[in-house]
């Protein structure tokens, strides 16, 4: 009874059951000692991505290992400590998967590029804070308790802060820093200040307890129920980057260091999005258990809040990508659309009709792993040849890399949500589970934002296939980049140089500083892939981890494009609605 | 016992191994294709030759296996494969003309510069149409069956800097396009109609094997129909068979394969996939019969006056394939699959000999040949017996086929027993005088071309000396006394047509059509004197044929030109009204986008702002829904 037991501390055998959280922490703590006392350069630090990749494969493997043990008996057995604030159960630990497969495919990415990086000073950490941050995505997946769920959340987000800004030299990754923490912090605020009202009338901070509270909350205080939730929303829907709170993520990505990039856009997004559908599955959904009219109508009124975001993501995210010239802010407005997409399953709230929600999101959501992670991985490459993130980067560059350009093709087909491919069927599932829904509207923004969104896909196959060159921007344009910072045709510059202004005279010395006492080439275009040792001239180089990643990322989009029955298949049998979100004394 | 069937769906994997690994090696191992090619179509021949040989046995049973694709809803969509008599008889055929032709090709294509790209092509294709014999439902069939004329596009014009090849392979692609159109639309109709949205011939078997079932009789037509206009896209039927000989612009080792032995059977495999269907339908039986019978003497008769040596092949391929349509239109399926069976060796081996004759005298034109035969022995007497066996003559594979279909259509159809018979008159004739054109006689004008012409090296005549094996013997397993072949195909239903009548005539007119072209052709020994003569005496006929009917220019004429004419009516409206509303909405998508990126200043008080707006506007809507319900 969760009553009874929320004071039972911690025993020493429930460290096996939080083992791979807590070989995350002891890791970092370790390489963090090693990397202080260890000599030499703290540039070249390769070997501790080495040892972060080896810390989260033990992770994976433990998180494995806990779920083929717990899903020996039938049902599936659920194991919470602490009075069900920290429950280990098969939706938690799909997601841990995610996360600990999402940052390893990071850290891979940072081998590719960090060592390249001059802007970068401390590679090693780098690394070793991807391990917190996953650790607090763990700790999200796990939580059965709001005040576990905001220590996993804002475990996340700090680290995730410093990683923004681990180009330390460069002005454009400490203003997407600045930004970022701001952002961030709000909305902190109001999940905390949703949580709160929550626990006002609820009387716990209990996922259970809220729920089996709500009914009759809702029935004395549906102000303060609809404040709550409201808030609450809002604060995730900027961690997730959904319109309209998505703005901040067009910056950060740009600024920060494109496997960073990445993190935000498939671990953080993932990870909040996941939290969304724990929150609510858990608690608004039964709000009408017992025939209460109140109760319906908030279910009905959230979920149909939660449509809407997903509604305005989609459109939002394809209309402003359709002008969009940056590769890294094209992706992130890509993400923008994402999550609408994968918010479709959580609004779409479960029916008689309709059950398998979850398996459709985490369908995608792995789906989504595999392309955006392939496609930034890409990027880093491409970046990297040509000294700049822009669309042009990409001219050619089927005779430049035809091998890359054809793995790209087929993450840009995913993207796109083409048949053969993971993408295809992510959405397909999607679509035909909010259509089984009778959301008919939504099924109609979905089709209408996708077709919008081949116009700027296919933009990116144009480029590789039908345009030659070598993807160098002209002294002209390079002119005009470091004078703007971005090609955005809106002219975000304006608004770009009041922070400059401010943080650009701090930062000038450094700048100045750059390679060889010449201009940074990194402050003209604004890159990650630009200040890089020595002139970029158009060769694509892909360094191994890169290589695997992108082949991982283009194979498996591919394979699961044609048999996506497997994952489906696995993903059904573990997860049960019941087991996992409505457990213990129903 | 049914080891190597339970395996048979590694062996369409094997050319798609080979496929890939020569993909990724690109073209710089000029000899890696011939090796890798060869192995993996020669693995699938062996494993080919396993299953079909596990299944000589008594009474085998089908075996057929398969997984659950995906799951929508209620409806499961299975891929799987299953192997029969009939399908472990068609691997046997594509694997081994598969294996020759790769052989062959290693000494043809020796001298081309993408010969790595060629051989990864024909792997692709060995692939595709082992997928399409292996495959279980029409869905799966359909995938194959696209990507075989995707293949078939590709070699076609493999020599695409030639104007005619691109324009061949554009023409057979559009041309099967329209039948590929008709099978899509059965497709759609049999799911609609088939209980559980089944599509896999065993099911459609059982629901279309009892008549009266719960499919109508003017459906089953309309699906039977539809699925011929498939069959005939593809197997070059009347009125669509104009992209075949077009196709002869592709390189010799292709024709043999692809448009002679295996793709362009496909559609009679198809036929006799869903017999049931044409079973259940009186009118569609009659018209897959009265189609074939068309083709066979119409592009028969167009062969007789082609100059061309492989244009005289392809219509000889038409008009074969009309008898294989004749035989599965008149009931037999037996008699159509065993034509399908001798066909694909002798016409393969008169490809490839007549490929050996082009490398050595570097022309297509039999005007322009002629003596040959003194120089290139193996090819003259490998070319022979294949067209001897064409050409019905006794003991030869293609006589006993042939005569199967005749005494079939004797006892149904004395109509098209008579056509049947002057369709194999004409064969025999174009035959021989094919021949006697390329091998006997003087050699004719450009002299020094002709001179240097010799035996190709063996890599090219071994294939032919096997084919030509198999064309000399292949027919024994069906004869009028023997009904063995029709009897295992068809699971004892088939029973041996043992006629007399048939018999002499078919051995008539073969001698008759052999020796005619002898007395024409063979005693002058001189083509331009030879076509003189025969045009002097029917000159409207010969220049009638010689333009194959006017076929193309009537396309011309009717189609292209009046969809032409639609098509310019279409494309203002498309201009000015579709054109207009898609030009709006582009800018209107555009002018959002515009103003999506305006939030997109860089200020984090804009953001702040919008979300504050958003958030207006999200509560907004959802009182508004609650005050609406």
């Amino acid at each position: 009874m969760p009553g009874e037991t929320l004071f039972e501390p911690l025993r020493w055998s429930d460290i096996g059951i939080m083992a791979p959280e807590l070989v995350l922490g002891a890791w970092f703590v370790l390489l963090v000692v090693l990397d202080l006392l260890l000599p030499g350069r703290a540039s070249r630090r390769s070997w501790i991505g080495g040892l972060t990749l080896a810390g989260l494969l033990g992770a994976g493997v433990l998180v494995l290992l806990r779920m083929i043990d717990m899903n020996g008996s039938e049902p599936a057995e659920v194991i919470s400590l602490l009075g069900d604030s920290y429950r280990i159960d098969d939706f938690g630990s799909l997601l841990k998967l995610f996360v600990l497969a999402g940052t390893a495919v990071v850290v891979l990415l940072g081998l590719g590029t960090a060592e390249r990086d001059s802007a970068i000073t401390d590679k090693g950490e780098y690394f070793y804070l991807l391990l917190p941050a996953a650790m607090g995505a763990m700790m999200m997946a796990s939580s059965g308790n709001l005040i576990t769920l905001y220590i996993g959340l804002e475990l996340l987000s700090i680290t995730s802060y410093v990683l923004a800004g681990l180009r330390r030299k460069s002005l454009l990754s400490a203003e997407a820093t600045f930004k970022y923490v701001i952002t961030g912090g709000v909305s902190s605020a109001f999940i905390l200040f949703g949580m709160s009202y929550l626990y006002g009338v609820t009387g716990s901070v209990q996922l259970d307890a809220i729920r089996e509270a709500l009914p009759a909350a809702v029935a004395s205080y549906e102000a303060f129920v609809y404040v709550g939730f409201g808030c609450m929303l809002a604060g995730f829907a900027v961690k997730i980057a959904a319109a309209p709170f998505h703005a901040w993520s067009l910056d950060v990505y740009q600024g920060a260091p494109t496997p960073v990039a990445a993190f935000l856009a498939v671990v953080s997004k993932g990870a909040a999005l996941a939290m969304v559908l724990r929150i609510l599955f858990s608690t608004v959904l039964f709000a009408g258990v017992g025939g209460s009219v109140i109760g319906t109508a908030l279910k009905d009124d959230i979920l149909f809040a939660v449509l809407l975001v997903a509604a305005i993501s989609m459109l939002l995210g394809t209309l402003a990508a359709l002008r969009q010239k940056n590769v890294k802010r094209l992706l992130a407005l890509s993400g923008v659309a994402n999550a609408g997409y994968l918010l479709v399953p959580i609004g779409a709230g479960v029916t008689m009709t309709h059950s398998n929600n979850v398996t459709e999101l985490i369908f995608y959501l792995v789906a989504y792993l595999l392309m955006t992670l392939g496609a930034f991985a890409v990027l880093t490459v491409v970046g990297r040849s040509v000294g700049h993130d822009e669309l042009k980067g990409f001219a050619g560059m089927y005779y430049r890399a035809p091998w890359t350009a054809a793995a790209m093709t087929a993450l840009v087909l995913s993207l796109a949500g083409l048949p053969v491919s993971a993408g295809f069927f992510g959405k397909l599932f999607i679509l035909l589970g909010a259509a089984n829904g009778k959301y008919y509207w939504i099924v109609a923004v979905m089709v209408l934002s996708s077709v919008i969104s081949y116009y700027f896909y296919f933009g990116l196959v144009r480029q590789m296939f039908m345009r030659s060159g070598d993807g160098m921007l002209s002294e002209r344009e390079r002119l005009s980049v470091s004078e703007y910072e971005s090609l955005d045709e809106s002219g975000s510059a304006r608004g770009r140089t009041q922070a400059e202004s401010v943080i650009g005279e701090l930062a000038a010395g450094v700048e100045d500083g750059g390679p060889g006492g010449q201009p940074d080439p990194a402050y003209g275009a604004g890159t990650a892939a630009a200040d890089l040792e020595g002139r970029p001239d158009g060769t694509v180089r892909v360094p191994v981890p890169t290589g695997i990643v992108i082949w991982a990322c283009a194979i498996l989009t591919l394979a699961l494009g044609i048999f996506p029955q497997p994952l489906v298949a696995v993903i059904d049998s573990v997860f049960s609605i019941l087991t996992d979100f409505v457990p213990m004394d129903r | 016992m049914d080891m190597f069937a339970k395996i048979a769906w590694v062996i369409p994997l094997l050319p798609l191994a080979s496929f890939l690994i020569l993909t990724a090696l690109g073209r710089s191992y000029r000899t890696a294709g011939v090796w890798i090619g060869s192995i993996g179509s020669l693995g699938a021949f062996v494993m080919s030759l396993l299953v079909l040989l596990e299944r000589l046995k008594p009474n085998p049973v089908d075996y057929s296996n398969g997984f659950d694709w995906i799951t929508i809803g209620d409806y499961t969509l299975t891929i799987g494969y299953e192997v029969t008599n009939l399908t472990s008889l068609m691997l046997v055929i594509v694997t081994l003309v598969g294996f020759l032709v790769n052989v062959y090709s290693a000494g043809y294509m020796k001298e081309d510069e993408r010969i790595t790209v060629f051989y990864g092509y024909v792997s692709l294709f060995t692939f595709s149409m082992l997928g399409l014999v292996l495959s279980d439902n029409l869905l799966s069939f359909y995938l194959f069956w696209e990507l075989v004329g995707v293949c078939s596009f590709l070699l076609i014009g493999f020599w695409y800097a030639r104007p005619a090849a691109k324009a061949a392979a554009k023409k057979a692609f559009i041309v099967t396009r329209i039948g590929d159109a008709g099978l899509f639309l059965a497709i759609l109709l049999l799911f609609w109609y088939m209980p559980e949205h089944a599509l896999g011939f065993t099911m459609i078997e059982s629901v279309f094997d009892n008549q009266g079932g719960t499919i109508t009789e003017g459906i089953t037509t309309l699906i039977a129909l539809l699925i011929f206009l498939g069959a005939v896209g593809k197997s070059g039927q009347f009125p669509l068979h104009v992209w075949l000989p077009d196709a002869m612009e592709g390189p010799t080792p292709i024709s043999a394969l692809i448009h002679a032995a295996t793709m362009v059977a496909a559609g009679v495999f198809l036929v006799a996939r869903t017999f049931d269907i044409f079973e259940a339908s009186e009118a569609a039986m009659q018209t897959v019969a009265y189609v074939g019978a068309f083709t066979a003497i119409f592009a028969a008769t167009i062969a007789l006056a082609q100059n061309d040596l492989k244009r005289v092949l392809a219509y000889s391929t038409v008009s074969q394939l009309g008898y294989m349509m004749l035989a599965l239109g008149l009931g037999s399926l037996a008699g159509g699959i065993f034509h399908l069976f001798t066909h694909a060796f002798f016409k393969a081996l008169l490809f490839l000999a007549a490929g050996s004759v082009i490398h050595a005298a570097h022309t297509q034109d039999v005007r322009e040949m002629g003596g040959l035969g003194s120089r290139m022995k193996t090819t003259a007497w490998t070319f022979a017996i294949g067209a001897l066996a064409l050409s019905g003559i006794p003991p030869l594979s293609g006589f006993w086929s042939k005569d199967l279909i005749l005494a079939v259509a004797l006892e149904e159809n004395l109509l098209l027993f008579a056509v049947a018979l002057a369709a194999a008159f004409c064969t025999a004739l174009y035959m021989t005088r094919l021949f006697v054109l390329v091998f006997l006689g003087k050699p004719k004008q450009a002299e020094e071309r002709t001179a240097g012409a010799k035996e190709s090296p063996a890599v090219m005549t071994i294939p032919l000396i096997v084919l030509a094996a198999l064309a000399v013997a292949a027919g024994f397993v069906e004869t009028p006394w023997n009904g063995w072949f029709g009897h295992w195909l068809t699971d004892g239903a088939g029973e041996a047509h043992g006629s007399a009548i048939a018999i002499v005539c078919s051995v008539a007119v073969g001698v008759l059509g052999v020796l005619a072209g002898w007395a024409i052709w063979g005693r002058e020994r001189g083509a331009g004197e030879a076509a003189a003569t025969l045009a002097g005496r029917a000159p409207g006929l010969v220049r009638l044929a010689e333009r194959k009917y006017y076929i193309d220019e009537a396309y011309e004429a009717v189609f292209v030109r009046g969809l032409r004419g639609i098509g310019a009516v279409l494309e203002a409206f498309d201009r000015y009204v579709v054109g207009g509303a898609v030009k709006l909405a582009g800018l209107a998508a555009n002018a959002a986008g515009r103003l999506a990126l305006r939030l997109q200043n860089g200020q984090v008080q804009t953001y702040s702002l919008a979300a504050v707006l958003g958030i207006i506007v999200i509560v907004l809507a959802v009182i508004g829904r609650r005050m609406l319900s």
